[in-house]
C-alpha cells in the first residue's frame, strides 16, 4: 500500500515536471506569437512624419502648445508643416502635388471639400476628445451625414482700430470705407472682401449675390480701393504696419486684437451693426493618407481642454472645445464664449459655401488688380 | 609649284566610320536642361491658358476663351502697361545713376577700381528679403525719414508724409536701389574693354573731351547700356515680391496678379497661365528688338 503522503508528493513531481513543460511551451509558444503579432504591427504601422497643411501660427511657429500631447506619444511621427495662405492656396497646393496627411480649410469650405473628391470623412470614435466639441459646430462640420470637418478654432472676422486716432461714426462694415481715413486702412485679401462689401450695401444674400449685386459690390471696391493702403494676407504684415502706426483700421481677426493689445496700443475690436462674419476652423482628413491614425490623434491633441484653453488664451480666438475657458474674463466677453451658438445668428453671419465661388475670386481679383 | 605643294600641310584626315560626337555631347545637356526646365514647363503652361490641362475635373476642351478674356480685359491690361511704366522708369533711372558710376570705376585709372567695385556689389552679400524689409523701417510714417522730418519740424508726427512706403514711389525706390550693381557691373565691362587709343586719337585730332565721350565712349558703350536696362527691365516687370512688401495697394503689379491667379485667388490656373505667357511673349518680343543694339556700336567720324 502506498503512503498516501509519498503519491501526494509523486504526484506533485509529476505536476510540478508537467507545469513546467507547459510553462516552457507556453512561453515558447507565447514569445513566436508575440514575434507574430509584432511583425503584423510593423507592418501595418503607419510610418514617417505627420505632414500637416495649416495657417502660419499653428505650426512650429508659436502653435506648438497646441499639439504638444500628439508629439510627446509620438516623437517619432512629429508633425512637418507646410503654410496655407487661405483655402485657396491649400487648393493650389494640393493640386499641384502636395500630399499632407491633414489640413484646415473654414467652415465656409467644407461642402467644397467634401464635394471635390479629395478628402475623406474622419472616424470620431478615433478622437477620445470629440465629445466634448460643440454640437453645434460639429454639426457644420458634416456633409451628407458624414464628418468631414473636426471643428477646432473659431472667431470673426470684424474691424480693428485705434480708439486714440480713430472715430467711427458708426459701428459699422463702413469703417473700412471711410474717406477721413484715406491711407490708413487695411483690407484683407480674399474673397470675402466681396462679401463684407455685400453686408454693408445691403445686399439680402452676400454669400449668395446675383451678378448684378456682384458687379455692384466690385465696383464699390475698385471706387474705395484708393483708401485701403494695404490689402493683407499675412497677420504679421498686418501687426507690423498696425504696430508702427502705418494702419490705424483694418479688417480682422480676434488674435491681432489680442497682439495690438500685448503692444500697448488703444485698440477697439468692434462688432459691426451688418454682423461679423464668423468662421470655424475644420481639419480635413485627406483622401488615401498613409497616416489616418496619426492624422486622428493630432487632431484629438488639438481638440483636448487643454490645448483649447491655451488657444483661447494665447491667440484670443474660441475654441470648439466646450470645457475651455480663457483666464480673461475680456476675452470671454468678446468671444461669448459662454454662449454656444456665438457664431451664428443672431450674433454674427457663419461664413458659409459660396456656390458661385470662382466668379467671387475672379471679380476680387479684379478689384486688386484695378 | 610641285614644291610649294609639297610643303603645304598635310590636311587633317577623318577616320573611317567614327562620327565627330564632340559637339552633340557638348551641347546636348544644355539643350536637354533648356526641353526639360524651360520648354516643356511652358508647353505645359501655354496648355493650361487654352484648357487643354485644368484644375477643374470633367471633361476639357481646347478654347481661346480666356486668352479672348484677357485681350478685351481693361483691367488686366491697364496693370500691364502701369507695370511696364514703372519698370521702364527704374530701369531708366538706374542705367542713369549707374554710368557714371561705371565710367568712373573703368576710366579713372584708379588702382582701388576692383575694391570699389567690390564695395558696389558688397550688398548682395545678404539677404535680397533683409534688404527689401530694412525700407521698411526708413520709409515707414514713423520711419527715419519721417523722424527726421519731424525733428527738424517740417512735418508733424500726426502729419507724416504716408506716401514713401506702401505706394508705387516705394516700389520704385527699392527696386532701383535692388538693381543698382546689376546695372553698373555691363556697363564696366564695356567701358573697361574700351580702346583706349580711340580716345587718345580723338584728343589729338582736337577732340574736347565731351566730343570724345559723345562719338566714341558712348557709342561703344552701347551694347552694355542696353544690356543693363534688359538686365532690370526683364526681372522687374514680372516682380512680385518687393511690391507685396512694400508696394501696398497701389504698389500692386502685373507679377502679383499672376501669383494671386495661381495661389491665393481661388486657383484660376487659366487666366493666371494667360498672364504668364502674355508677358513671357513680350519680353522675348523685346528682347529681340533690343538684341540689334548688343552689338558693337560705330564710331562716328564726322
Amino acid at each position: 500500500m502506498d503512503n498516501p503522503e509519498a503519491t501526494e508528493r509523486r504526484l506533485s513531481r509529476e505536476q510540478l515536471l508537467k507545469l513546467a513543460a507547459a510553462a516552457g511551451g507556453a512561453t515558447l509558444l507565447g514569445s513566436r506569437i508575440e514575434a507574430g503579432r509584432a511583425a503584423v504591427d510593423w507592418v501595418n504601422a503607419e510610418s514617417g512624419r505627420l505632414q500637416v497643411l495649416d495657417w502660419a501660427g499653428y505650426g512650429n511657429d508659436g502653435g506648438q502648445a497646441m499639439f504638444a500631447s500628439y508629439v510627446k506619444a509620438h516623437p517619432g511621427n512629429k508633425p512637418q508643416f507646410t503654410v496655407m495662405g487661405n483655402e485657396s492656396d491649400a487648393l493650389a497646393k494640393l493640386h499641384a502635388g502636395l500630399h499632407p496627411d491633414l489640413f484646415r480649410p473654414y467652415v465656409g469650405w467644407v461642402k467644397y471639400f467634401a464635394t471635390s473628391g479629395l478628402v475623406q470623412p474622419w472616424n470620431p470614435k478615433q478622437i477620445p476628445n470629440f465629445k466634448q466639441l460643440n454640437p453645434f459646430m460639429v454639426k457644420a462640420g458634416q456633409y451628407g451625414g458624414k464628418q468631414y470637418g473636426i471643428p477646432a478654432d473659431w472667431g470673426f472676422d470684424a474691424i480693428l482700430y485705434r480708439s486714440d486716432k480713430v472715430h467711427p461714426k458708426a459701428k459699422s462694415w463702413g469703417l473700412l470705407f471711410d474717406d477721413r481715413y484715406k491711407g490708413k486702412i487695411a483690407w484683407f485679401d480674399d474673397l470675402n472682401m466681396l462679401v463684407v462689401a455685400g453686408l454693408y450695401l445691403g445686399h439680402p444674400r452676400p454669400w449668395r449675390q446675383s451678378n448684378a449685386e456682384l458687379k455692384k459690390s466690385q465696383d464699390f471696391l475698385i471706387k474705395k480701393k484708393k483708401l485701403a493702403r494695404l490689402i493683407w494676407s499675412s497677420e504679421t504684415a498686418l501687426w507690423e504696419a498696425f504696430g508702427s502706426g502705418d494702419i490705424w483700421i483694418a479688417y480682422a481677426w480676434p488674435n491681432d486684437w489680442v497682439q495690438m493689445k500685448n503692444k500697448k496700443l488703444k485698440v477697439v475690436y468692434m462688432r459691426p451693426k451688418e454682423k461679423p462674419v464668423a468662421w470655424v476652423g475644420m481639419f480635413m482628413l485627406l483622401k488615401g493618407t498613409p497616416r489616418p491614425k496619426l492624422a486622428h490623434a493630432y487632431v484629438n491633441a488639438w481638440s483636448s481642454k487643454r490645448s483649447a484653453a491655451w488657444l483661447e488664451n494665447n491667440y484670443g480666438y474660441g475654441h470648439a472645445n466646450v470645457l475651455a475657458r480663457p483666464s480673461s474674463s475680456d476675452l470671454l466677453k468678446a468671444l461669448q464664449l459662454t454662449n454656444p451658438k456665438a457664431v451664428t445668428e443672431p450674433a454674427a453671419h457663419l461664413d458659409r459655401d459660396i456656390p458661385r465661388r470662382a466668379v467671387y475670386a475672379r471679380a476680387w481679383e479684379q478689384v486688386k488688380a484695378s | 609649284m610641285a614644291v610649294a605643294e609639297a610643303r603645304e600641310p598635310p590636311a587633317p584626315r577623318r577616320r573611317r566610320g567614327r562620327l565627330d560626337l564632340t559637339t552633340p555631347t557638348l551641347l546636348g545637356l544644355p539643350l536637354a536642361w533648356l526641353v526639360v526646365f524651360f520648354l516643356a514647363p511652358i508647353a505645359i503652361v501655354a496648355a493650361y491658358s487654352l484648357d487643354v490641362y485644368s484644375l477643374d475635373p470633367g471633361p476639357h476642351s481646347l478654347t481661346l476663351q480666356a486668352w479672348h478674356d484677357f485681350l478685351h480685359s481693361s483691367i488686366y491690361l491697364r496693370l500691364f502697361w502701369k507695370s511696364v511704366k514703372m519698370s521702364l522708369a527704374v530701369s531708366a533711372i538706374v542705367v542713369v545713376l549707374a554710368y557714371p558710376l561705371a565710367y568712373y570705376l573703368a576710366l579713372s585709372g584708379t588702382k582701388r577700381k576692383y575694391v570699389l567695385l567690390l564695395l558696389l556689389i558688397a550688398p548682395f552679400l545678404t539677404s535680397y528679403l533683409l534688404r527689401v524689409l530694412a525700407w521698411k523701417v526708413i520709409l515707414g510714417d514713423h520711419g527715419v525719414i519721417n523722424s527726421f522730418l519731424f525733428w527738424t519740424g517740417v512735418r508733424s508726427p500726426d502729419h507724416p508724409v504716408s506716401q514713401l512706403l506702401y505706394s508705387r514711389f516705394a516700389v520704385m525706390l527699392v527696386l532701383g536701389y535692388i538693381w543698382l550693381p546689376f546695372v553698373a557691373l555691363p556697363i564696366f565691362v564695356s567701358l573697361e574693354s574700351l580702346d583706349r587709343r580711340l580716345l587718345e586719337a580723338a584728343s589729338d585730332l582736337g577732340a574736347s573731351r565731351l566730343q570724345a565721350f559723345r562719338k566714341i565712349t558712348l557709342p561703344l558703350s552701347l551694347p552694355g547700356v542696353v544690356a543693363a536696362f534688359l538686365f532690370v527691365f526683364i526681372p522687374t516687370l514680372g516682380e512680385f515680391i518687393t511690391p507685396s512688401l512694400v508696394g501696398g495697394t497701389s504698389g500692386y503689379m502685373y507679377g502679383n496678379q499672376i501669383v494671386d491667379l495661381f495661389g491665393t485667388g481661388f486657383p484660376d490656373w487659366q487666366t493666371g497661365s494667360v498672364l504668364a505667357l502674355f508677358l513671357l511673349g513680350v519680353v522675348a518680343a523685346l528682347t529681340v528688338v533690343f538684341a540689334r543694339f548688343l552689338q558693337p556700336g560705330q564710331v562716328s567720324a564726322d
